[in-house]
């Protein structure tokens, strides 16, 4: 009976270790919460995929988020119809938020960057006939394709984006809000509903990442 | 010796499971990754149990008083496979794929072995462990306005919530309808070949 005792301990103890890995030791129950914790413990390069967009000279992500200051991105494709109408109002309002630092004089160092898992769709073209629709500030908010489909699938698993058709022509897929430093690194992770959390730390950054700047 | 033949049908269960294109199909969806892929790999394991000979049972029984050990490892397994982080991540591991099925195949493996030595109280403890948690991991499935996994949509998430806890009282229904078909007399439990479950040895 002791062996038995003894096994089922062992058991149990083997259960819990394999719990506690899989759940950060029980801070996460999901993969997005895991991926959140992950990013804001370890930054996350991205990988070197060319991109192009309307009025975007840069030829790589990493060269384009290289440009100075922060960046807060999303994942969209043009013809959504749903969680990006969100994503899309909330970007409004972050665009914003940002025009109104810069009126006050404050350098602009956050910028937004929206790009599309769509790319054999979302052309510079359509990106730029959907810029216009949310009436998009070129100087602070820019909208980029990976044009290569391998490229774009290297990125969305880089970056644990999963994209999955819904069956009804749309897409479902985990959107957030994603701060990148100026070295191109994801940073944070933030829900679409914490938009102001995700701006206030962008500022934050991007005062910390400001050549001499005291902080 | 009839034992071979739940053998065979053990072995290419689990063939079958493994190939690429039945575990695609079977995690093309929530409710059929956890309820079809889980139950038939449980199942391979059980039909394969019946391959170990007599002596290797006995040597299993003395670490399996009263089927305890083997039922602690299955709830232990089922546990940790509910978390909804492993369905995600099994989809895009192969090292955490392979980890869940072949944990799901040991358990079928432990629970077989369990079943019969465990007597209805020891039975009734695990089954009052495991429905429970269906059900709240069900509910939980139900209610949750967020997809807990990426690769799933909410409707899907929902759905097996619902059959989760449909599968939990369908379970409980049928383990009280059996033991009050066995306590009333008319039919005992057949012991296992190879071993008497009332008394193992210590």
């Amino acid at each position: 009976m002791w062996r038995t005792a003894l096994l089922s301990l062992l058991l149990l103890l083997g259960g819990w270790g394999a719990a506690s890995w899989l759940t950060h030791d029980f801070q996460v129950w999901t993969d997005e919460g895991a991926r959140r914790l992950e990013v804001a413990l370890r930054p996350l390069p991205t990988p070197p995929v060319g991109v192009d967009g309307p009025g975007v000279v840069a030829a790589t992500l990493p060269g384009l988020l290289a440009g100075g200051g922060v960046t807060i991105a999303d994942f969209i494709y043009t013809d959504c119809r749903s969680t990006c109408l969100t994503l899309g109002s909330s970007f409004q309002q972050l665009q914003a938020a940002l025009q109104a630092d810069r009126a006050a004089g404050a350098p602009a160092t956050v910028r937004l960057l929206s790009i599309s898992f769509d790319g054999a769709r979302d052309d510079p073209v359509a990106l730029r006939d959907y810029a216009r629709r949310l009436n998009a500030d070129p100087a602070l908010w820019r909208f980029v394709r990976v044009p290569q489909a391998a490229q774009q699938q290297a990125l969305l698993d880089r970056l644990g984006v999963v994209v999955v058709p819904d069956g009804r022509g749309d897409y479902e897929h985990n959107a957030a809000l994603l701060v990148f430093d100026g070295q191109g690194r994801m940073v944070r992770v933030f829900d679409i509903e914490e938009r102001q959390l995700a701006l206030d730390y962008a500022r934050h950054l991007a005062r910390q990442q400001a050549p001499g700047a005291a902080s | 010796m009839n034992a071979r033949r739940p053998w065979l049908a053990g072995g290419a269960l689990g063939l079958v499971l493994a190939l690429p294109w039945t575990r695609e199909a079977m995690e093309s969806s929530m409710w059929r990754h956890m309820l079809l892929q889980f139950p038939a790999w449980l199942l391979a394991g059980a039909l394969l149990a019946a391959a170990l000979p007599p002596r290797m049972r006995a040597g299993v029984t003395r670490w399996n008083a009263h089927g305890i050990a083997g039922l602690v490892a299955v709830a232990v397994t089922l546990a940790v496979l509910m978390v909804p982080r492993v369905l995600d991540l099994a989809l895009r591991r192969p090292d955490i794929e392979a980890a869940k099925l072949a944990a799901l195949l040991l358990a079928g493996v432990a629970l077989r072995l369990s079943w019969r030595p465990a007597g209805l109280v020891v039975q009734f403890f695990f089954l009052g462990n495991l429905l429970p948690m269906m059900v709240v991991v069900g509910q939980l499935y139900i209610d949750s306005p967020l997809r807990l996994c990426n690769a799933y949509l909410l409707d899907d998430q929902a759905r097996l919530g619902a059959w989760l806890i449909g599968g939990a009282a369908t379970l409980g229904a049928a383990w009280l309808a059996w033991t009050g078909w066995v306590l009333a007399g008319r039919q005992m439990p057949p012991a296992p070949a190879g071993m008497t479950a009332q008394n193992p040895p210590r």
